[in-house]
């Protein structure tokens, strides 16, 4: 059962802050609600015990997609910093059809895409999922090899860390009580073909049991730049190094990749230790990583 | 207890809710309308889905109070004059419905689709009412119904 709850709405940004510092620590934020709604009839989660819910969704300046010049000021000379920034309350079907993203984050709109139904896409938002931090969010390994950054805000100001410093553990992140995340900034992959592959127990609405986000990039038929990035297999998002060093410099070849692939695996034995699923989900980490990097290298041959 | 206006229906209506009341509770309880079905009630099946603001959603996730001021249509908003809105008619001429609990929340996500797009493939027929489980009819006959209704027949579409 629910307690009951007192239902805050801002209008801006400014608002949501003043809100937030005023009960801090007694408010939670309900971005699209998506979860949060199914956690409060369970009673379960942070949101039982607060007094106060805020919505943000009618908050115009949280809902941009939008190339942004950032200024960078690092010691003595200001750099200007040609970025991609997401609003926190971006929808994740605003999110599968923007054309910025698809020109500049492919593997993100098809992440987007993946999420739940239309009726869950319509509403679920970027930030709302990020700051879950679900294990396995469908966004946040996508976010990874774009090396996505949050920003978030309060009265005092804003910090900006990257999704790895932000995503502390499992359903764990960096912020603060009185902190809004604000948006997700990125800077653009515009030389790179990136795909988003999922694996899950049936097409539609499946919760994510293993999916991998790669990208790369191409000069004179060689891969000259790799990220990837496996979903669900690490207890926070990271990038597979060692894997993209086996690809970098080379040409591009099914062995090629099944070699990445296979060391994707590797490095989840290395990391999480052997487990009663690895002989399942060794071979089939490899072959989602295999497929990740086909997509991206087809889409980079069709292109040219 | 908080105010909550909005336009059901094309109706303007008010009520007071709680403040983490969901929409599927004030539609049926506090306004009566029990044509919406709540299925699993954790937004993974569509029986609850209404459309807001012109998008399918459903309505078991979405907090009441976020339907301030918002235009809300449930199945008994489709029906005008007494006549049913072309898609309704299409399920009923292509049995596309069994036991019937799966229907007002399919026939809102396709008639959200049908608003926005009004000749949909077959593909993005299956992907807007992807979110809406139905245990009776295999979906086959869902989809005849939607593509009868965007006055598109079987050939003019992309084959299965």
């Amino acid at each position: 059962m629910v307690d009951e709850k007192d239902y805050l709405v801002a209008n801006n940004l400014n608002e949501a802050k003043v809100l937030m510092h005023e009960h801090c620590g007694n408010i939670h934020v309900l971005a699209g609600g998506t979860d949060l709604m199914v956690a409060l009839r369970e009673g379960k989660r942070s949101g039982r015990d607060t007094t106060y819910l805020l919505d943000i969704s009618n908050i115009q300046e949280l809902k941009a997609i939008e190339r942004k010049k950032v200024t960078i000021s690092d010691e003595d000379c200001n750099t200007n910093e040609d970025y991609i920034r997401i609003g926190a309350m971006v929808t994740f079907d605003e999110a599968a059809h923007s054309g910025l993203l698809l020109k500049t984050a492919g593997a993100l709109c098809e992440a987007a895409k993946s999420v739940g139904a239309q009726q869950i896409r319509n509403v679920a938002t970027i930030g709302g999922n990020v700051c879950n931090a679900a294990v396995a969010a469908d966004s946040l390994s996508a976010l990874t090899i774009l090396d996505a950054k949050v920003v978030l805000e309060d009265l005092r100001g804003e910090r900006v860390l990257s999704i790895g410093e932000f995503i502390t553990g499992p359903g764990k992140t960096a912020i603060n009580e009185d902190e809004l995340l604000t948006e997700i900034r990125f800077k653009p992959l515009e030389d790179y073909y990136s795909a988003f592959v999922k694996l899950g127990r049936r097409k539609a609405l499946a919760i994510s049991r293993m999916n991998v986000a790669a990208a790369l990039a191409f000069e004179d038929e060689k891969i000259t730049e790799a990220r990837i990035s496996p979903g669900c297999v690490f207890a926070t998002p990271r990038r597979v190094q060692s894997a993209e060093k086996i690809l970098i410099g080379e040409s591009p070849s099914e062995e090629l990749f099944m070699e990445a692939g296979e060391e994707v695996s590797k490095e989840m034995v290395r990391i999480t230790g052997r487990r009663w699923s690895t002989d399942y989900k060794y071979p089939a980490l490899s072959a989602v990583t295999f497929k990740a990097l086909a997509i991206a290298y087809n889409q980079a041959k069709s292109d040219t | 207890m908080q105010k909550l206006k909005f336009v059901l229906n094309g109706k303007c209506v008010e009520v007071e809710v709680e403040g983490c009341a969901r929409l599927i509770d004030v539609i049926r309880e506090n306004l009566g309308l029990t044509g919406t079905k709540e299925g699993c009630g954790i937004g993974e099946c569509g029986a609850c889905t209404v459309i807001i603001d012109g998008d399918a959603v459903d309505s078991c996730l979405y907090p009441a109070l976020r339907a301030q001021g918002k235009n809300v249509t449930t199945i008994e908003g489709l029906a005008k004059d007494g006549r049913l809105s072309a898609l309704q008619q299409a399920v009923l001429d292509h049995h596309a419905l069994q036991c019937g609990f799966c229907t007002p929340g399919f026939i809102m996500s396709a008639t959200a689709l049908l608003n926005k797009n009004p000749k949909p493939s077959r593909e993005e027929i299956k992907n807007a009412i992807a979110g809406n489980l139905c245990r009776c009819t295999g979906y086959e006959q869902m989809i005849e119904a939607v593509l009868d209704a965007s006055g598109q027949t079987e050939i003019d579409n992309d084959s299965a």
